[in-house]
């Protein structure tokens, strides 16, 4: 169990490099770079400008600003210059970010000089607990949820309750969480939980703790209701076919109330599909949720790696890259180990 | 239990409707920023969040005054008198205030100035942009009886060569280079060092010094001669800046409006999105907004509890929104093509639809309100009829399937639009287009595109037609920067090449003498309407909203749309009764 342990964990590791090294590679060849954006817009008058910014000076500026950033080198090992291929040894980006990245620098930021570990750092604080808390509730609550919508009678109310998980899986994202913010966030309506405010200065640890708590509650419950259908109607699907099966009917002749049906029961086996969906749900915690963070202006992954393409910060992207394809790769392998913990099947084939 | 649950319900309705409470003197102030500034160091200065932070930390020369939108005087005792020599220098005559010291005590002097306009050349440094914006002043002569009085020899002659000889942040030579190392070393030659030989040794010690300081991140590691410090900085969340105790402004009397800090903190909160900034505003956690949106402005507007809690102002700002033709593609080579396409656009229908009728129609790249403006010509507007005339004289017919085309061609006439794909107003701007363009037969594909995807095709030339922000001022009609045929490949991204047009845009900044600098700018607007390389559409307006009890309110059409350190509490006044 251990070696294939490792042996995956090695895969793992391996194919992250490789896609990281394919996104160094390929951003490179992107039309414009971070030298363009570095650069000030010709009809941007807002400043006093003299002379008429020559194209040469213009391309002696992006010259430098290459220079500054280290893209000036050849981008791999080889290249292919007018159908020949030319060698240039250690000296290209590639391998320079490879030997830092494997001594655990993973470089700076173009736009600000900081390494992009601690930016990186900075942001998960904010984007790990909200995406950690969200899967972890939703789970719960899916859970909970599943068991009573499976033995539930067929009456109005779980029927609605079914229609309402159906309508949250269609809605996208976006206007869920604008929704809350207009509902709960909005003078005109309720300002119960304000989404943005101060920190008490001086505050008691309660008092910060409520401050955090109402700051993430809006951001928290979008993010929980967006993965509660997902979660949810699958489990509730897979529990009542295994309400059906004949080891239920065995068990419900032996006496069994239908709750210790479903919970001692069916819900080890119809739980077994969801796995895949909860570890989907891993790479999320690093990367972020994008369209909460930027509609409760949480300064989390997301937003700092969407911001990162957008400007060309390759380095801080390439890292991002490195890290979510870490994460969905761990994600994919705890998957494998969840199936052969919960499967007897699976352990004994092994 | 039940009543517990009602209770406190009760207890949330009631603080949701409750009025915001009054604040104090001291209470910061807040205002809404769209993104991070990234980097606050003074030499880089990436966007306009950068540069608002730059003006609390540093100090410049001269500074813009938000109320009469003019630079005016900063650590310069007064505005230079430009003395023209020969037909291609400019020297300015400064004095820096006695009042001007750095965090330390130390006077600003001089030699800080020349150590700054140095450091804005230093190989190796992040002020590629500072090169380019300041390679105009070529040399700093420091008067030997005086230490605060300099010289600065100007190529160039012109107004924008007086207000941009004093737009950078001044910076101390005392911290970053304690051994005067780069004195020996004229400002023309670390203009004009090659970027192929490698820079001096003290150059390269100083650019190490300056990167260990790291002011990108940290710019309390410099002194600074501004009215604030940076406090906190939480990355795309917040960032504080804490007013100086002692400020050496604050013995000036009376202070001019460029050296006034009232408000004891400055929290500018980044709120990437407009509708969550607009309730952050509603819920008094932001107390100014600038560059509202026009949707959103209504709303606000039309809102009594907003209307009651809230200050609007709308100012004419600088910006134009334009649309651009590739001069280069051979459908659109003739000027009378451009000119028929222009009357595609309608600027007044654009403008009501978009910014609620706000802002100004105009002739070109002046604002109405100009001097300079040329009156004489006639409004752009939407004329289909004389696109059909116009394209007729161009030699295009009309054929049976309806379409355009010219003998010989290939294909018919069909263009594509590029247009930033995030803007509203862009996409309004280039659907109106590509219907009234599809009445009179002409297909036209639309091609939003991310920024610097969008930056890229226009600057290789892939495009027909762009739509785009022009960034105007009132400082300066340097128009050949975009417009001249030396900057192809640029900012040039037309492709427009007219002799005369030429001449003229090289005139326009070396002309000194206004009679003559307003017959040449008329002249301008004449040539670039009737070439038409560019269509000028709509000046944007600059709209504001803020809490009505913030005193001093300062709009301008400048960017960022207001003067946040001339802002105050009510109470701010009775305790600084000396402030103006």
């Amino acid at each position: 169990m251990l070696r294939w342990l490792l042996a995956r964990l090695g895969r793992a590791a391996g194919a992250a490099w490789l896609i990281a090294s394919l996104v160094f590679i390929g951003s490179r060849q992107l039309p414009g770079g971070p030298e363009q954006l570095a650069l000030a817009d010709a009809s941007d008058l807002s400043r006093p400008a003299t002379g008429t910014r020559a194209t040469a000076t213009q391309q002696a500026a992006r010259q430098a600003v290459r220079q500054r950033l280290g893209l000036a080198l050849p981008v791999f090992y080889v290249t292919r210059v007018a159908g020949h291929w030319h060698w240039h040894g250690p000296a290209n980006q590639y391998h320079r970010w490879a030997v830092a990245a494997l001594h655990g620098d993973l470089g700076v930021s173009y736009r600000d000089g900081q390494p992009v570990a601690v930016l990186l750092a900075q942001a998960l604080r904010y984007t790990l607990p909200l995406a950690a808390s969200a899967a972890g509730l939703a789970t719960g609550l899916a859970l909970a949820l599943a068991l009573y919508l499976a033995r539930a009678p067929d009456s109005w109310g779980p029927r609605l309750l079914l229609s309402l998980l159906a309508g949250l899986q269609i809605t996208p994202l976006f206007l869920l969480a604008l929704s809350l913010l207009l509902l709960f966030a909005n003078p005109e309506f309720l300002n119960l939980l304000p989404a943005e405010n101060e920190a008490p200065a001086g505050g008691s640890s309660g008092q910060q703790a409520a401050y955090w708590l109402a700051r993430t509650a809006l951001p928290l419950l979008s993010l929980v209701l967006a993965v509660l259908p997902e979660l949810t109607l699958p489990l509730v699907a897979g529990l009542r076919h295994e309400a059906t099966t004949g080891y239920a009917t065995t068990a419900r002749a032996k006496g069994l109330t239908i709750r210790q049906l479903l919970r001692h029961h069916a819900l080890p086996n119809a739980v077994i599909p969801l796995l895949t969906t909860l570890t989907d749900l891993l790479p999320a915690l690093v990367v972020g949720t994008l369209v909460v963070e930027v509609l409760f202006a949480l300064p989390g992954s997301g937003r700092l790696l969407a911001e990162a393409a957008a400007a060309h910060d390759y380095t801080l992207v390439v890292a991002g890259v490195l890290l979510s394809a870490m994460a969905r790769l761990l994600g994919l392998l705890l998957a494998d180990v969840l199936y052969f913990l919960v499967d007897p099947r699976l352990r004994s084939a092994a | 239990m039940k009543y517990f649950w009602l209770g406190s319900l009760l207890a949330l309705l009631a603080s949701a409707c409750s009025t915001p409470p009054a604040k104090q003197a001291s209470s910061p102030i807040t205002a809404r920023w769209a993104r991070d500034p990234e980097t606050l160091d003074p030499l880089a200065l990436p966007n306009q969040s950068a540069y608002d932070a730059a003006n609390l930390l540093h100090m410049g020369l001269l500074a813009i005054d938000y109320q009469s939108n003019a630079y005016a005087p900063a650590l310069a005792q007064a505005l230079p008198h430009p003395h023209l020599i020969g037909d291609s220098l400019t020297v300015l005559d400064y004095e820096l205030r006695t009042a001007a010291t750095w965090d330390d005590g130390h006077p600003v002097l001089a030699t800080d100035v020349d150590f700054t306009l140095k450091l804005l050349h230093c190989p190796g440094l992040p002020n590629e942009n500072s090169r380019a914006q300041y390679s105009f002043i070529r040399q700093v002569r420091i008067d030997s009886t005086n230490p605060r009085r300099f010289t600065l020899v100007c190529r160039g002659q012109g107004a924008e060569i007086l207000t941009g000889s004093g737009d950078f942040s001044v910076l101390p030579e005392a911290t970053l280079d304690p051994a005067h190392t780069l004195r020996r070393w004229p400002l023309a030659t670390l203009q004009a060092w090659p970027a192929s030989q490698a820079p001096p040794r003290a150059v390269t010690a100083l650019v190490r010094r300056y990167q260990q300081a790291n002011l990108a991140r940290q710019p309390g590691n410099l002194p600074g001669c501004g009215p604030y410090r940076l406090a906190t900085w939480d990355t795309n969340h917040q960032l504080r800046f804490r007013r100086k105790p002692h400020w050496w402004a604050d013995k000036l009397r009376p202070a001019p409006p460029v050296l006034q800090a009232r408000p004891q903190e400055v929290v500018f909160a980044v709120l990437p999105d407009d509708a969550a900034a607009a309730l952050a505003l509603r819920r008094h956690d932001v107390d100014v907004y600038p560059q509202v949106p026009a949707r959103i402005f209504q709303q606000l507007q039309a809102s009594p509890k907003a209307r009651q809690e809230l200050a609007f102002y709308t100012t004419p700002s600088y910006d134009i929104l334009t649309a651009g033709f590739n001069t280069r593609r051979p459908a659109l080579r003739d000027k009378r093509t451009r000119q028929a396409l222009s009357r595609l656009f309608d600027p007044a229908g654009l403008l009501a639809a978009t910014q609620l009728g706000q802002g100004s129609r105009t002739v070109g790249l002046l604002p109405p309100s100009s001097p300079f403006y040329n009156d004489s010509l006639p409004l752009p507007g939407l004329a289909p009829a004389q696109t059909v005339a116009l394209l007729r004289q161009a030699g295009w017919q009309r054929r049976a399937d309806g379409h355009w085309w010219q003998p010989g061609a290939a294909a018919p006439l069909a263009l594509t639009v590029r247009y930033r794909a995030e803007e509203a107003t862009f996409a309004t701007t280039a659907l109106q287009f590509q219907t009234a363009a599809a009445q009179v037969g002409i297909p036209i594909t639309l091609l939003p595109a991310e920024t610097s995807v969008l930056t890229t095709a226009l600057q290789t030339g892939d495009f027909d037609v762009y739509i785009r922000l022009v960034k105007g001022s009132p400082f300066g009609f340097n128009f050949a920067t975009f417009l001249h045929s030396n900057a192809i490949g640029s900012g040039n991204l037309t492709g427009f090449r007219q002799p005369v047009a030429d001449r003229l845009l090289l005139a326009i900044p070396a002309e000194g003498n206004p009679r003559r600098k307003r017959l040449l700018l008329r002249r301008l607007q004449v040539v670039l309407q009737e070439e038409m390389p560019l269509l000028p559409l709509f000046f944007m307006p600059s709209r504001l909203a803020v809490s009505r009890q913030l005193r001093h309110v300062v709009p301008s059409g400048l960017k960022p749309g207001y003067a946040i350190s001339a802002l105050s509490w009510p109470a701010t006044d009775t305790l600084r009764a000396g402030t103006p």
